[in-house]
């Protein structure tokens, strides 16, 4: 296990290289002068110096190699440029947002995962029956509905009508209180830090924005994940050693959740990976839709106005977050498959 | 066979009757909502009826009402079906041709040059996505071209990855050998013996993504990167219904036909391509039939 993991690391300044490469790639479509912002890290520096200036001092006229180099060195010092629409460094915009996205990830991430599977399990157990044309239909209505349609009906429903759920990631009163003094945060995480806090009543608050926006992200991997576990469960039931199970006496319940469902575990583990690509473009929505300060909304706004450097500062970012992703991914696959660490 | 099984499932049924309607709205669109004469030049523009930004509930004229900016909903839906049937077509088409011509090379050629196309589809595969399509248009500016554009460089690699899987296992059979040791040149071999065999199931998956490109695809509008403003466009329509969400203080659903209509028509097209495709998928795959 341990040499798998060891073996998985060494690909991983492979894939990054990969990923800048690609980002690079995208940026030479720009101007010199368009891509100075990426290179600047002040409003500051525009005083002094002509665009010119700026484009010989970073060496924006050299040839594509050098450039390159220069630039993964400003990366590796963590500096991504300037955000005009952010209006404050890149890496500045992407820490100060990416907590909020983390905490709507997971919320939604860790039902989906436990909900998907067992609600895939039931449908394959009930196979043919009404309960598995319910859940097969509402896997097929979920794939249909865009999430951005989806968002806005919860939104006119939850906000409009019935004014349960408010967009943005606090209520006025709660942001003031998480921003004065006394509240100290943690992890920037609105749940864990006000729980730690001792304050329920923004914790409530906190959720209250949560619950659509994760709805919205999560709906259509519920689907998936129930369409997937059911398949491959389905598959699974009819293997010889679930029927030797079987003739064994051991009971549904042992056959199903020891027998069949381990086994079927893993199509699921593989497209968890594809799972978590999908959540991540979603979040650009769900946050859109919401107005939830996190990365996807960072990510809109910048794209809406063509900041290119914080589009591609905040690609670059999604790209090294999957990489460790998929490395996690991996790692789960090889516990669930154990044929992958002997690969 | 097949058209038979997917004719006896109530569902897929459901399904073609819903393509064939939007079919005949594509085709029969002039005459669905014929053009005002100041708008010939250019039928996909929306028409305007007055000044301002509220939206104007359902009326006899404006059978689904105006949307912000006062664009007619409904013309917007029917000339939007076409605006779909294209992006969907194109992109499907020409990322279906790129994948399929480097995918089957790629396996038919193998070795070396194999590995290093398909580590290449690999990173290209390794990237949401959304966020490569928002980052591709956003870079090459905004408009329907620029999202096509977007969405074919980032889908063409699903179809040469599942193309090359089929080619490599056709490539060894004997009556490729035959062929070859009858002194049929390779180009001839992989378009005449090799793709026939190979290409069925690409089309399957192809017509199965159609639902999901014109997804995304308004994705883009909806944020704002897609079709100019005013161009008959899904997407547009919804991104326009965002202002409007909320309603009136003393009625929130007072706009809800700036969300409902053009909602309606994109889940509809989607819907059928998927119904289409789900009843394909089990009839192709007898393992998880039911």
């Amino acid at each position: 296990m341990i040499t798998y993991i060891a073996r998985r690391l060494l690909f991983l300044p492979i894939v990054l290289i990969g990923v800048t490469l690609l980002v690079f790639v995208a940026m030479s479509f720009l101007s010199p002068y368009q891509l100075v912002s990426a290179y600047i890290k002040s409003p500051e520096e525009l005083k002094n110096q002509s665009l010119d200036d700026l484009v010989r001092k970073y060496g924006l006229d050299q040839p594509v190699h050098v450039r390159y180099v220069s630039w993964v060195k400003n990366l590796l010092k963590g500096d991504l440029g300037y955000s005009v629409s952010a209006n404050m460094s890149v890496t500045e915009a992407v820490a100060k947002r990416f907590p909020a996205t983390i905490e709507l990830a997971l919320f939604a991430i860790i039902p989906v995962v436990l909900g998907g599977i067992w609600l895939g399990t039931i449908s394959a157990k009930h196979y043919n029956r009404p309960l598995d044309h319910v859940t097969r239909t509402f896997a097929i209505i979920g794939w249909s509905l865009p999430d951005f349609v989806f968002g806005l009906i919860l939104l006119m429903i939850f906000y409009g009508v019935l004014g349960w759920f408010p967009p943005g990631r606090l209520s006025m009163w709660a942001d003031t209180v998480v921003l004065t003094g006394d509240f100290v945060r943690y992890t920037g995480l609105n749940t864990v830090d006000s729980l730690l806090n001792g304050r329920p009543d923004i914790f409530w608050d906190s959720v209250r924005h949560l619950i659509a926006p994760v709805i919205t992200l999560s709906y259509l991997w519920w689907a998936y994940l129930l369409r997937i576990t059911r398949s491959s469960m389905l598959e699974v039931m009819n293997k010889d050693y679930v029927r030797t199970a079987r003739a064994k006496g051991l009971t549904e319940k042992v056959v199903v959740n020891r027998h069949v469902r381990r086994n079927a575990m893993i199509p699921v583990a593989t497209v968890s990976g594809s799972m978590v690509l999908g959540l991540l473009g979603g979040v650009v929505i769900v946050e859109t839709v919401f107005d939830y300060k996190g990365i996807g909304l960072l990510t809109a706004t910048g794209a809406q106005q063509l900041d290119y450097t914080l589009i591609l500062g905040t690609t670059l970012f999604y790209g090294m977050l999957l990489v460790l992703i998929n490395l996690v991914v991996d790692v789960l696959y090889a516990v669930i498959d154990p044929r992958v660490r002997l690969e | 066979m097949v058209m038979k099984k997917l004719l006896h499932n109530p569902l897929s049924m459901i399904g073609l009757l819903l393509l064939l309607g939007f079919i005949l709205v594509a085709i029969f669109a002039p005459w669905i909502a014929p053009t005002q004469d100041a708008y010939a030049n250019d039928p996909y523009r929306v028409p305007r009826f007055g000044w301002g930004t509220t939206p104007e509930p359902p009326s006899p004229q404006h059978p689904m009402g105006l949307t912000q900016g006062k664009y007619d909903i409904f013309y917007g839906i029917v000339w939007g079906t076409r605006t779909a049937f294209q992006v969907g077509l194109i992109v499907t088409g020409l990322s279906c041709f790129i994948g399929v011509v480097i995918g089957s090379t790629s396996a038919y050629v193998g070795g070396k040059f194999d590995e290093v196309v398909m580590r290449f589809v690999d990173v290209f595969m390794s990237f949401p996505f959304l966020i490569a399509a928002i980052v591709i248009t956003a870079i090459l500016g905004r408009g329907l071209d620029k999202v096509i554009i977007a969405l074919v460089i980032f889908r063409w690699t699903g179809y040469a990855r599942l193309i090359r899987g089929n080619v490599l296992q056709v490539k060894q059979d004997e009556y490729i050998m035959a062929a070859r040791a009858g002194g049929v040149s390779h180009p001839k071999i992989l378009m005449r013996h090799i793709l026939p065999n190979t290409i069925f199931p690409v089309l399957i998956q192809a017509s199965m993504n159609m639902g999901s490109i014109v997804v995304t695809a308004s994705t883009l509008s909806f944020l704002g990167l897609g079709a100019p403003e005013g161009h008959a466009d899904w997407g547009q329509m919804i991104s326009f219904a965002r202002n409007w969400v909320l309603g009136t203080p003393d009625n929130s659903l007072a706009y809800w036909y700036t969300v409902v209509w053009p909602g309606l028509a994109i889940v509809l097209f989607v819907l059928s391509w998927n119904l289409i495709g789900d009843a394909f998928r089990d009839i192709m795959d007898p393992r998880i039939q039911g």
